[in-house]
């Protein structure tokens, strides 16, 4: 059985990602912290963590294009999490603010308030605008939730 | 692989966690201000994490001046990595409108 490089990506990423937006929610203030039981101690490591596999994740996804680009592959990865359109750049580009505000976060939290606060807000409304997108996605891929029927063996042979 | 039934599970069980997600962030945000028990809950979990997480270990971070150094330098190395990679997805772009026309 061949697995598709890009049908592992998209699976990885979500995973990640919801594991991401569990870990960050539990965080935003004391009306969230009931997600994970206010142990807020893992919600900040795992969100670390999760965080650096999620920017690997993109990297490699970004190289991934850079290389079908050089190669001039324009076969279609109707999987891959980034591309030029549709729910693929808009997927793309609010991965780029998640790396950059989340970054500002963790480096800027000791030096600049005013910078991590931005960020900080950002960050936030940007997770619930990716959460909506994503019950949208979920909606137009609903076929992917059907379970596969069981054939009949009886009833194929008789369909022959 | 998505017909297999043990792939099916993994993806609605993914669905449901986008689900609960969403509901979560309805119900905390319409719900009435926190009262103090949940106040303070939310701020020993934060005190906690200062003490046991990586958020700790980043402010210790901030004292340790070898570390700052290697942080520093690795950045240095990085930055303009990242510029110079920006530059060549340019130029590859670029080049593939030009074969394209």
């Amino acid at each position: 059985m061949k697995i598709r490089f890009d049908f592992i990506i998209h699976w990885l990423w979500t995973i990640v990602f919801s594991l991401l937006a569990l870990s960050g929610i539990a965080m935003v203030g004391p009306r969230y912290g009931w997600v994970l039981n206010y142990d807020i101690g893992a919600a900040d490591i795992s969100h670390r963590v999760l965080a650096a596999v999620f920017v690997i994740l993109t990297f490699i996804s970004i190289g991934y294009e850079v290389i079908r680009a050089i190669r001039n592959d324009t076969s279609s990865q109707a999987w891959f999490v980034i591309g030029s359109g549709g729910y693929q750049l808009f997927t793309y580009i609010t991965t780029l603010i998640f790396i950059i505000t989340g970054a500002i976060i963790w480096i800027c939290m000791d030096a600049n308030m005013a910078a991590t606060a931005f960020a900080l807000y950002v960050h936030e409304k940007l997770t619930y605008i990716v959460i909506l997108s994503v019950i949208w996605h979920i909606y137009m891929k609903c076929h992917a939730l059907v379970w596969p029927k069981k054939v009949q063996q009886g009833k194929s042979k008789t369909m022959k | 692989m998505m017909q297999k039934p043990w792939f099916k599970i993994i993806i609605w069980l993914i669905t449901i966690s986008f689900f609960f997600l969403a509901t979560a962030i309805i119900i905390s945000s319409l719900a009435p201000s926190p009262d103090e028990d949940k106040s303070m809950l939310y701020m020993s979990g934060m005190m906690n994490a200062m003490d046991s997480s990586l958020m700790g270990l980043s402010m210790s971070m901030e004292s340790d001046i070898y570390l700052k150094t290697i942080v520093k330098k690795a950045s240095d190395f990085t930055l303009p990595f990242i510029l110079y990679s920006m530059a060549a997805a340019l130029l590859v772009k670029l080049r593939r409108s030009q074969i394209d026309r």
